[in-house]
Order: C-alpha cells, then sequence, then structure tokens
C-alpha cells in the first residue's frame, strides 16, 4: 500500500529544526503556515521564529513577508536559519537570492521529501560543521532534541568524559554555533540516527559493550586520557544488572520483547535484553531504514504496521512510543522514543551510557513484575 | 498560541485548517479520515490527537491515513494516491470516509472532490480543507461540521438539545459538556447529539431532531445558521461562561424551548451563592487577572466573580497572579475557584 495510516515518524522539516535549534547562536525560522510552525515549536521545546505565511501570500509570492521577518531578526546578531516547509518549497521562488543581503543559512526541507533523520542531516550538512585539529577531547553526537533522552544522554556522555578525564568539544546538536566549526577530531555517539558524521568516531555509548569499546578507544587516540575509572564503574553496575536480572529469572519466565523504535536504540534494546534477561525478541519494528540493519528489523511507518507485528507476534513486553502502548493491549511496556504522552516526565533521564541501562533495564524489569510476567 | 513578536496580522496564528477539520472528523468513531498530503502532515496530526486523548483518558489512536505524497507525486499530482487510499479504506468495514487535503494537494491542483465523488460503495465525504490555503483552524471546525451536517436529511422532531462543536481539543471538554447537560437536566430537557463528540456515524442520522442547537462558542455561528437553514432549529450562540451567563443561559434556552425555567434559575442562584460562599476566604487579596489563555468570555467571568467575592483586581504586577480558565456554568466557574486558592498556596 502506498499510503500510511497514523505515520508514526516527524517529516523532514522537523528534523531539520530538530538539529538547528539545538545551537545557540542561531535564529530558526521555519517558512510556512503557521500550521507548520506549531508542531516542531511544541515537540521541541525550543524557540522557533515563523514566517505565518497567508493564502495571499502563496498566490502573489511571500517574498516580501520572508523579507520582512528575516530584516526584524537580523538586529539580534545571531545568524539565521530559514526551513522551507512544503508549499514554499514548490512556490519556485528564488529564496537565495531574496535573502543574499542577510548571511542567511537556507535549508530546503520539505516534509514530503523525507522523514525526520533526512532534515536533520541535510539541516546539519548545510550548517557545514568543521574539524579545528587543536580542540581537545571528543565530541558527543547523536544529541537531537527530538529525542525525548536526548538531555539524559548529553549530562550522561559529559559524566562519562569527565571520569575520563577527557575534554568534551561539540555537542552535536546542542551547542553555541561557534563551537560547530571549532570541533574536535574524535566523536562519540549518544544516538546513531542522529550521528554527526563530523571527526573521527571512536564508538557509541548505548550498552554496556559499546561504552567499554568506546572507552578503551577513548585510552588509545586521546592524549591524557584514563578510562579507568569508567570501565571500573561500569564493571560495578554491569554486576548490578546481572544480579538484578538474574533474580528475576529465579521467579519470572523471560519477556518476550517486540521493540520498536529508531535503528539505534532498537539495536540497544535488543542486545540488552537478549544479554542480560535470555529475552526473545519476537520482532522489531524499525521506525528508519539503515544499510546495517538487523535482518529482522522490518519498517514500521504507520500504526498499522505496527499493530500488525505486534498481532503476529504477541509480545508480552513492549518497547517504544506511546503509539506502540496504545495497541499493546496488557503488555507490559516502557516507552523510548517519541511519543512519550500520558506520563508526566520531569528528570532528564538517559538511554546511553551507564546509567542509562540501569534506567533503561530498571523499567524492564518493574513493568515485567507489575505485569507479571 | 507561541508568544512570537513577529506577528504583524493576527490571522497568521490562525492554525491548519486541517487540524480544525480533524479535531472534529476523528470523533467520529467508525470512520477514516484520510489525509491527502505528505505524511508529515498527518503524522503531526495524529501526535496531537493521541496526546489529546491519552490526556482525556481515551487511549485509542485516530484512524488516519495518509496518501503519503513524495516528490514524484508533487510533481505528476496526487489524484491516484488519493484514489487508492480511498479504495483500500473502503474495504475495511469502516460506515464512511472523510477526505481532507492539505496546502500541498491544492497547491499542486489536485480535484480531490472529484476524486472522492466516484463510487466506493460507501459514503466518501470530502471536507474542505487545504491547510493554511484554506483558512483557520476553526474555518477548519466550521467546514467539517457543516460537510457531516449536510449528511443527514432533514426529519421533523422536537427531541433534546443538540451540543454543537465542542473544542475536542480541549483538555476540559466533557467536564464542560456535563455541565451544559447538568443545566438542561435542570430545565427538564436532555442532549440529543455531541455533534461531534464520540459518536457514530448513525448518530450524525438524528441530527435535526433536536428542538435546540448550542453552540459550544459564537465563532460557530456559520454552522449554527447552516443547521437552522437546513433543520429549522434555532441556535443559542454560546455555552455559558460564568455566574450570570449560567443563570442567562437557563432563562434562555427555558424561553426557546417555551417552558417556564424560573425554578432552576432560583435553584441555581442558591448553588452559586453557597459555592462564592465557601470561598469567602480569599476576600481582600489583590489580585491579577492573567489573560494569556482566556477568551473574553472567560475575562468577564472572572471580573464578575472577583467583583463577587470582593477580590480588588489590579494592574500586572500589582497582585497575584490568578489564572483564568475556561468558567463554563457554575462547575467551570467552581473549577477556577480552585484554581485561585491553589495560586494562593503556591
Amino acid at each position: 500500500m502506498p499510503e500510511c495510516d497514523n505515520p508514526l515518524w516527524p517529516c523532514a522539516m522537523t528534523g531539520a529544526a530538530s538539529c538547528l535549534a539545538g545551537f545557540e547562536g542561531l535564529t530558526v525560522v521555519i517558512h510556512g503556515s503557521s500550521g507548520c510552525y506549531y508542531y516542531p515549536t511544541t515537540l521541541l521545546h525550543a524557540p522557533l521564529e515563523g514566517t505565518f505565511i497567508l493564502e495571499q501570500e502563496v498566490i502573489f509570492g511571500a517574498e516580501d513577508r520572508l523579507r520582512e521577518v528575516v530584516a526584524r531578526l537580523s538586529d539580534s546578531g545571531k545568524r539565521i536559519a530559514v526551513i522551507t516547509t512544503c508549499v514554499p518549497a514548490i512556490l519556485g521562488e528564488d529564496i537565495r537570492a531574496m535573502l543574499e543581503e542577510h548571511e542567511v543559512l537556507l535549508v530546503d526541507s520539505p516534509g514530503f521529501s523525507g522523514d525526520i533523520e533526512a532534515g536533520y542531516s541535510r539541516a546539519l550538512s548545510m550548517l557545514a560543521p568543521t574539524v579545528d585539529p587543536t580542540t581537545p577531547g571528543v565530541n558527543i553526537d547523536g544529541v537531537c532534541l527530538f529525542d525525548p533522552f536526548h538531555a539524559g544522554n548529553l549530562l550522561e556522555a559529559q559524566r562519562l568524559c569527565a571520569r575520563a578525564s577527557v575534554p568534551v568539544g561539540t555537542v552535536f546538536s546542542k551547542d553555541r554555533l561557534g563551537h560547530a566549526y571549532h570541533a574536535a577530531p574524535y566523536t562519540i555517539g549518544t544516538n546513531g540516527d542522529f550521528a554527526s558524521g563530523i571527526g573521527e568516531p571512536v564508538g557509541g555509548i548505548l550498552g554496556f559493550k559499546q561504552i567499554r569499546a568506546t572507552f578503551t578507544r577513548i585510552d588509545e587516540v586521546i592524549e591524557g586520557a584514563g578510562s579507568g575509572p569508567v570501565l571500573e564503574e561500569l564493571d560495578m553496575q554491569e554486576e548490578r544488572v546481572i544480579q538484578a536480572c538474574d533474580k528475576f529469572l529465579h521467579r519470572y519466565d523471560p519477556p518476550t520483547a517486540g521493540i520498536f523504535a529508531g535503528c539505534s536504540y532498537a539495536r540497544f534494546a535488543a542486545d540488552t535484553l537478549e544479554r542480560y534477561l535470555d529475552a526473545e525478541i519476537c520482532c522489531i519494528g524499525s521506525r528508519n531504514v539503515t544499510d546495517d540493519a538487523p535482518v529482522q528489523m522490518t519498517v514500521t511507518p504507520g500504526l498499522s504496521d505496527v499493530r500488525n507485528l505486534i498481532q503476529t507476534h504477541q509480545p508480552d513486553l513492549v518497547i517504544g512510543s506511546s503509539f506502540e502502548r496504545s495497541v499493546s493491549g496488557n503488555a507490559a511496556f516502557v516507552g523510548i522514543i517519541p511519543p512519550l504522552r500520558g506520563k508526566v516526565r520531569l528528570y532528564p533521564a538517559p538511554l546511553a551510557g551507564i546509567n542509562g541501562i540501569l534506567s533503561f533495564i530498571e523499567q524492564v524489569l518493574n513493568a515485567c513484575i507489575d505485569k507479571n510476567i | 498560541m507561541p508568544s512570537n513578536p513577529l506577528h504583524a496580522n493576527s490571522s497568521r496564528l490562525g492554525g491548519c485548517t486541517l487540524t480544525g477539520a480533524l479535531s472534529v472528523t476523528s470523533h467520529v468513531r467508525d470512520t477514516s479520515t484520510i489525509i491527502h498530503g505528505p505524511k508529515g502532515c498527518a503524522h503531526h496530526n495524529a501526535s496531537l490527537l493521541h496526546a489529546i486523548w491519552l490526556e482525556n483518558d481515551r487511549a485509542a489512536m485516530p484512524s488516519l491515513i495518509s496518501t503519503a505524497l513524495g516528490e514524484s507525486d508533487v510533481i505528476f499530482g496526487g489524484e491516484d494516491a488519493l484514489r487508492v487510499a480511498i479504495r483500500h479504506a473502503a474495504d475495511t468495514g469502516i460506515s464512511a470516509i472523510f477526505v481532507l487535503s492539505t496546502c500541498i494537494a491544492d497547491t499542486i491542483g489536485d480535484d480531490t472532490g472529484a476524486v472522492c465523488a466516484e463510487k466506493y460503495g460507501i459514503p466518501v465525504i470530502p471536507v474542505p480543507t487545504a491547510g493554511f490555503l484554506g483558512g483557520t483552524f476553526q474555518d477548519g471546525v466550521n467546514n467539517a461540521l457543516i460537510a457531516l451536517a449536510g449528511i443527514p436529511e432533514p426529519r421533523p422532531g422536537k427531541g433534546g438539545i443538540n451540543l454543537i462543536g465542542e473544542m475536542n481539543l480541549e483538555y476540559e471538554v466533557r467536564e464542560n459538556a456535563a455541565e451544559v447537560a447538568r443545566l438542561l437536566s435542570l430545565l427538564g430537557l436532555n442532549v440529543n447529539l455531541h455533534f461531534v463528540h464520540d459518536i457514530t456515524f448513525g448518530q450524525i442520522g438524528c441530527l435535526g431532531r433536536a428542538r435546540l442547537n448550542i453552540l459550544r462558542s459564537p465563532a460557530l455561528v456559520p454552522v449554527g445558521e447552516f443547521l437552522r437553514d437546513r433543520f429549522g432549529t434555532p441556535y443559542i450562540p454560546s455555552f455559558p461562561h460564568g455566574l450570570s451567563g449560567t443563570l442567562t443561559f437557563l432563562k434562555t434556552v427555558a424561553g426557546e424551548c417555551g417552558i417556564d425555567g424560573s425554578a432552576a434559575v432560583a435553584s441555581e442562584m442558591a448553588c452559586q451563592d453557597a459555592m462564592t460562599a465557601a470561598f469567602s476566604g480569599l476576600q481582600h487579596f489583590p489580585i491579577v487577572l492573567d489573560r494569556s489563555h482566556a477568551g473574553e468570555d472567560d475575562m468577564q467571568a472572572a471580573t464578575e466573580l472577583a467583583a463577587r467575592l470582593g477580590l480588588p483586581v489590579r494592574g500586572e504586577g500589582q497582585g497575584l497572579c490568578l489564572p483564568v480558565g475556561t468558567a463554563i456554568g457554575t462547575g467551570g466557574t467552581r473549577r477556577m475557584l480552585h484554581r485561585w486558592r491553589r495560586a494562593l498556596h503556591a
């Protein structure tokens, strides 16, 4: 079916906004209607501007309106980024020429051009960050405002780097704009779906195995790094996870898990559940497509795709978003991707890093025990 | 609404026609709504409706289908994609399909109405929406209600009362309707149809049987006019706001229905007196009424309430800031009073 019921993932315009809005010193303008503006604004909780174009501006041209908005914002001293939405993108106006008097970053990322990852990646490439070989330490990437765990992941990555005596370079994408042009030569990742491609990747921090490999590698490439404290903490916390999971398995059968997430988080959840809980991963529905996706991963763009997988495999533990929870019946549920509705979330919980794994396992065990799985 | 300083023209803040129409059509249970546009438009709205529904203790998801227009459809047209989507949806056992276009579908010139007019075996109802090209959020609501009101044939009847255009994205939508139903019950009247809140497609057939339509807000007057022209049903332009507004409402409904409402008014007045007496401890605090989330009706209700309680209203920064919420009926006013008392504590 070419059509899609209840599409589960945001569009490329939202992706571009979720990248650029994370940079201090950059004013992000959504060039489109108020309807297109409201969604990223409410989702990202970031200050966005809009042109709020009207019908007559579509008919007679939106040039004056765009100029008006950009001219007003140009006094702020910040660089301006303009993201085009669907209608302005097909009007054929030469927006770049319109704005050539201002130093505007133009990101053509209409919703029909793809999903959130495409827009995020496009915006980052237009921003064109650069590596500065003299910048010490490692960059942290995968920090995307759209990800409900981005703040927790960043804090956790910074904590681990501090424990390893490694300075943090640039955070993609939550940093001062100027730092984007002085990135460190190496990068660690918190969420591979929003990788920056800036600097040489030294690994991710999703899962104990990744963290161990990454910090071992950091010791090799970063002068002055000492990952001993991180590895010691990792060993101790992994032992706690093993004990908690072992205790669970004394009393309960391992869960049969259905996992729905972006490829990176889905892989983390599957590896963690298999390794520590001997869980059976009965299905993995991915929001996005990657070249190195595991064979059992199915792309699930719409709710009916999710519903079909759940009905076919009958998992007793579902990992995903509140979309998945709405079709999971009585299965235990743990949320790892947006939207996570119907639940108050105030604390910046991580999914990455040592504390991310502890938090994830804690939620899984509690959800399974609550459901008597 | 965002507090963005750039808006020279408040109509720019009117929101998306599509979202307005969806807030109506998604509440017809045994139907699907097709959004003819890119997937992102449907996702934004699915996510919004999902959040609102969960807040209203409704764990289900709306039945939205996107035609998922991509770059090639933008170039070559999306009518075939729409036709295919309607055919697939028509085979799923639902009672009807609503088709909502988007700004992108209208910009590329797709003839949504013509595709909907083809035979599919079940009613396929196009709702004039085109994102911001079709107007504002409220235009979307009105267009959807009028499109649905065009479905049933006029049927004579002097039954209950219709509630028209409940704000389905409102957090307290059910409480507001329940309060109006309570007030109607004081007059011995009942609700005929929630048009449209959580109903079946078949229930729309009894739309014309009501003796009176009560609109949620004056913005729905075009819908009230349409219903009066089609079914001959008179309307009241708004749910009641505040204390005196509630008493006036009772009198107006009684008058429209040709019944004696004096006992109901007296009973409600006594109820209001008892309620305000219970909050008399709030007296004499200088207050500021926070109008950031309030309409004019709610502000009037709050101002009246403050005067009734002897609360001096001051300018910004000169008193305790009190929230002004939706004060529908006496019940809504009581909830606002509790929020005021809460504001004194934290």
